[in-house]
């Protein structure tokens, strides 16, 4: 969403889906796997909005849809592409919007050319894309020369409506095997809601074309107009109750805190870094290292830049690439922290092979998981693997305190509801534990490399670390006032090297002696679910991002039954419902930053096309460096226009452009393939609502193993009659990778699909078992395959090919 | 204290089993080893610690699916045939519409399980006590809502005074017969009025429960006609009693408690 819109946050909240009219839920189960949405779905759902379902099972949120079609796995974008190409076709799109709040009248450079499944530009040795051709036309001065309408055949709507005349309807049904009048009613349902709602999670994410597929979604909800207003946008549904606050934290590999660019082995000094990425980068970035190293951080040592390792670019690897770096002997040691590895990864194997590799492991969690025993596994000699594991015995959600970021970027507070048993600890307090003693045994170093770790500021409390404190350092502090920042104002107006903030996105939350993560209010004034005083939403506590986008030229609300903000002429100030996400509260909708929807974005608008654009963006000057006005815009590094690749292990050949089947820039880990003369049949993995990811909490419950006491895999009646099983017998499902024995759910929520003229069968599985806890299990994981999304280096869980027969 | 009512949309639930979760824990009762049966159910019908689970029931017909998922526990009848059937007055209905058990009296006959049309009550072999869902009357008499309805998020579990739920049990029938016109309530009329109320949105069967569950009218018979004379004569619990064993040899209970009880494990019940 982020090469999109700006910011790859959910748009809207949970409360806000009671405003929609209709929902597209393709690639999200969220009935099981984020059961809290369906109380506010079925809030829609009373009055009167549609649920379209689009998944390769007929799942328990597909028992609740208006509009159900069975999809073939991996095959989302051809579905997509043809809504997109009859959207324009049919001229559905919301003209307004395109022309306003979209990239649609921009005209896109010469060079670009998307030929036989491939963009300009690609690189066939490093698999990677060069940007350049990607760009727009630019003006003397360096601006986006825009057409004067939308037919201008240079302008991103004719490149939109050129890429997608491929995707028919009748081509998209061979590839989904989703009969053509199913995707028309889809279609024209959805395009006739207003707002329309759409929902994902890992369904859409875990592909090799994850992000093209968002890229859909966003494209489409451009066109409709349905981004920035209540009832609309893209909501990316996160699992684990603090999924958002990981990522703000930069779990990514190419962040630092609040979505920084993290600085690479080219950008050797802060000024290259400011150079490269512009002072809307610098500012956060100087905020954070005074976090990070408090007085010891000053103009004088670029605050502690020298401190920071730096990325190198050409050597990225994900959390699946790690064990392949362990096996290498790249780590000694791994921390690990509520990760189960063992039986999350896909190709499993390559976990063990890299946890054995290692000196040390230490697990913190609260049970004892495979991961923190993955030698006793069988298969494998506990005699041959040196690794030292140590397990560090983990809090329990409730028996810490501290602050968690939901879908809704909602940062919320929670006390401690029971306090831990003698020898637990919360992870925070290890961390504090650990820090300090490594601290205690470099004390006196002078050795440059042990810089960091002596100069950090680290003061969480003296003994047991005070988590209000951790969130205090996230909002920052301002030098000048010598208090909390206040606003996410204050911090953007302070000169650069007076303020700092752990996280830029979460400045005011803890303005002076309040915590407002920690209220509680429930008023909801206007029924729209904003709830503007309970916790804490960044930026800036603003509900619903883009919200500017809900106004018309006048900057009046076009929906008047939901209105979030509006231009209030007699205070010459933005006002509304929500906060307002504008540039400038104070700049007018006749003005250039009032007309900006999409101020995260370089252009200010949102990106039909993701092109390569860099540009002046408001920036106040500062003392130490002068002002760099620009801005990079998001990047998809396969594509500026989403196109349909199969995935890497496929039945049928890409009908498109059969010389190039699969992503072309895919990461590839898995060293095993299949071809559907040996597995012909697609699998794919999903959780179920009663167990919780991989299962190292919940495998341990006993009521939740009573009501799913195993995995199985999910057949239809005519595989099942094929391979001559029934109901409840055992099967052993097969991949080039590994196999796994479970017993089969024969069932008529998974049909036999045509997809290129044949029959194709399609075999799920849920993936939470291992081989330990109170309820043990083979895992699913045995067969998947470690292929990577080359954005977001998500596995591609949802599909790889398998055998089944009778066990 | 005012009727309440239990109002199950079927149309909002999605099996999630929460209610089955939250009943183990706050009546304190133990996980039960379990294999899936079949489609997403694994508990397969009522025991003495599972006073509610979720039946699921897969039909295909005209290209499209029908998923049907449907919380059970105890209806608690207004006329109840368990209450009719026991033979120590054990059972007993409070003015709030619950059916209770108090076990101090109950002595495990049995009668109860074999004459209630849902297959509810169970006899546990160790206490020889009988078990079902209690409405989680201790909640509901402080102001709480069921455990099952207190987690549900779907709002398919919805509890209420009967005189305010129910009218909006009927707008619902009313709203989903629009387009579904098999959608019905059912328990409403039902042995004497149910105080768990049901949405359907297909026929009874569908869900595996019975079209037209009734009281045998051996046990009306003699509960309600020969039951208050005989009470003038023997005094009330040895009346009882005789009311029972009469009624339940007519049925040939007795020879077939054990086995009722065995077969109800096996098949599903009801």
């Amino acid at each position: 969403m982020s090469p999109s819109f700006g910011r790859g946050a959910m748009t809207n909240s949970w409360q806000d889906m009671q405003n929609s009219e209709c929902f597209l839920i393709a690639g999200s189960n969220c009935a099981e796997c984020h059961p809290i949405a369906m109380k506010w779905v079925n809030r829609a759902r009373a009055k009167g909005a549609k649920v379209i379902v689009v998944d390769p099972r007929f799942t328990r949120t597909a028992s609740q849809a208006d509009i159900f079609a069975q999809i073939r796995p991996g095959t989302d974008i051809a579905y997509l592409g043809s809504m997109i190409n009859y959207y324009i076709e049919n001229r559905l799109y919301n003209e307004f919007y395109v022309m306003n709040f979209t990239n649609a009248l921009y005209k896109v450079s010469k060079d670009f050319e998307f030929k036989d499944g491939m963009f300009s530009g690609f690189n066939p040795e490093t698999k990677k894309y060069d940007y350049a051709s990607w760009a727009y036309q630019l003006d003397a001065e360096g601006k986006p020369v825009k057409a004067n309408s939308l037919d201008d055949p240079d302008c991103v709507f004719q490149k939109l409506k050129a890429h997608y005349s491929r995707y028919t309807f009748d081509v998209a049904s061979s590839i989904s095997g989703i009969p053509v009048a199913k995707i028309k009613l889809i279609a024209d349902t959805f395009a006739a809601a207003n707002p329309g709602n759409i929902f994902y999670a890992l369904g859409m994410t875990q592909h090799t074309t994850g992000v093209q597929g968002i890229r859909c979604y966003a494209i489409i909800q451009l066109l409709l107009g349905n981004m920035g207003k209540a009832g609309g946008g893209i909501q990316a549904l996160r699992g684990e109750p603090n999924v958002q606050g990981s990522t703000d934290m930069a779990n990514l590999n190419a962040n630092l805190p609040g979505y920084i660019p993290y600085p690479t082995n080219q950008e050797k000094t802060l000024n290259d870094f400011a150079r490269n990425k512009g002072s809307v980068q610098h500012r956060p970035l100087v905020a954070l290292l005074k976090a990070w190293f408090g007085k010891n951080a000053t103009a004088e040592n670029e605050y502690g830049y020298q401190w920071l390792p730096k990325n190198n670019p050409s050597n990225m690897p994900t959390q699946t690439h790690f064990f392949g770096k362990m096996e290498e002997g790249q780590f000694k040691l791994l921390l690990n922290w509520g990760s189960n590895s063992t039986v999350s990864i896909p190709d499993r194997k390559l976990v063990a092979r890299g946890l054995s590799a290692l000196e040390m492991l230490v697990v913190a969690d609260i049970f004892n998981t495979e991961t923190a025993q993955f030698w006793k596994e069988e298969g494998l000699n506990p005699a041959e693997i040196q690794t030292e594991v140590i397990f560090l015995p983990a809090a329990f959600v409730y028996e810490k305190a501290g602050s968690m970021t939901n879908s809704s970027r909602l940062i919320q507070w929670k006390e401690v509801a029971l306090p831990p048993l003698n020898g637990v600890h919360p992870d925070l307090d290890m961390l504090d534990h650990i820090f300090k003693k490594v601290r205690a045994l470099y004390a006196g170093s002078t050795d440059p490399k042990d810089e960091p770790i002596l100069k950090a500021n680290w003061d969480y409390g003296p003994h047991e670390a005070e988590p209000l404190k951790v969130l205090q350092e996230l909002n920052g502090y301002n030098d000048t006032t010598g208090k909390p920042i206040a606003t996410i104002g204050e911090y953007l107006s302070a000169p650069v090297g007076t303020v700092s903030t752990g996280n830029w996105l979460y400045t005011g939350v803890t303005p002076e002696g309040q915590n407002l993560a920690d209220r509680r209010g429930n008023a909801d004034p206007t029924g729209l679910g904003l709830n503007k005083d309970y916790a804490f939403a960044w930026p800036g506590n603003i509900r619903v991002l883009y919200n500017r986008c809900s106004c018309d030229a006048q900057g009046q609300p076009v929906d008047s039954r939901r209105k979030l903000i509006w231009w209030d002429a007699a205070q010459n100030l933005w006002v509304g419902n929500d906060g307002p996400d504008v540039v400038d509260k104070t700049k007018g909708p006749d003005t250039p930053e009032g007309k900006t929807g999409f101020k995260q974005n370089p252009e200010g608008v949102g990106r039909l096309f993701a092109a390569t654009y860099m540009s002046g963006a408001v920036a106040t000057p500062t003392e130490s460096i002068a002002s760099v006005p620009i801005r990079g815009a998001g990047m998809t590094v396969d594509g500026p226009m989403p196109e349909f690749y199969e995935p890497i292990e496929s039945p049928t050949s890409n009908i498109l452009h059969p010389s190039v089947q699969n992503n072309p820039c895919a990461k590839i880990i898995s060293t095993e393939f299949g071809n559907p003369g040996e597995y012909p049949y697609v699998l794919t993995s999903y959780g179920v609502v009663e167990h919780f990811c991989a299962g190292a909490i919940t495998r341990n419950i006993p009521w939740l193993n009573e009501i799913a006491p195993e995995p199985y895999a999910e057949i239809s009646k005519n595989l099942a009659n094929k391979i001559g099983v029934k109901e409840g017998d055992e099967v052993e499902v097969s991949s080039a990778r590994g196999k796994l024995v479970v017993r089969a759910l024969v069932t008529d929520r998974i049909q036999t699909l045509k997809i290129n003229g044949k029959d194709q069968e399609t075999i799920g599985m849920p993936w939470s078992w291992g081989f330990a806890s109170l309820s043990p299990g083979p895992s699913t994981n045995n067969v998947t395959m470690a292929a990577l999304d080359p954005g977001a280096g998500t596995p591609e869980y949802k599909c790889c090919l398998v055998n089944i027969r009778r066990a | 204290m005012a009727k309440k009512m239990v109002f199950i949309d079927t149309s909002l639930c999605t099996g999630c089993k929460a209610c089955s979760v939250a009943c183990k824990a706050w009546n304190d009762l133990p996980a039960e080893k379990t294999r899936r049966i079949s489609s997403y159910q694994t508990q397969a019908d009522f025991t003495p610690t599972t006073y509610t689970y979720v039946r699921f029931k897969e039909e295909y017909y005209d290209n499209k699916m029908h998923f049907n998922m449907l919380k059970l526990q105890c209806f608690h009848c207004d006329d109840p045939a368990c209450m009719k059937a026991c033979s120590s007055d054990a059972i007993y209905k409070t003015e709030s519409g619950y059916t209770l058990v108090d076990r101090d009296k109950c002595i495990g006959c049995g009668y109860c399980v074999a004459n209630c049309p849902w297959g509810v009550p169970k006899i546990d072999e160790a206490t020889n006590k009988m078990y079902k869902c209690n409405g989680c009357i201790d909640r509901v008499e402080n102001g709480m809502k069921p455990a099952c309805a207190q987690v549900c998020q779907t709002g398919a579990i919805q509890f209420g005074d009967r005189d305010e739920l129910m009218p909006k049990a009927q707008a619902r029938v009313a709203e989903l017969q629009l387009t579904n016109p098999k959608a019905h309530l059912y328990g409403d009329k039902l042995m004497g009025g149910t105080t768990y109320v049901y949405l359907l949105q297909d026929r009874p069967d569908a869900y595996g429960l019975p079209l037209n569950p009734t009281s045998p009218i051996s046990l009306t018979l003699w509960k309600d006609i020969v039951h208050p004379l005989g009470g003038i004569a023997i005094g009330a619990s040895a009346a009882a009693i005789t009311v029972g064993v009469i009624a339940n040899l007519l049925r040939g209970n007795y020879a077939n408690r054990a086995k009722n009880i065995a077969e109800s494990h096996d098949e599903g019940g009801m």
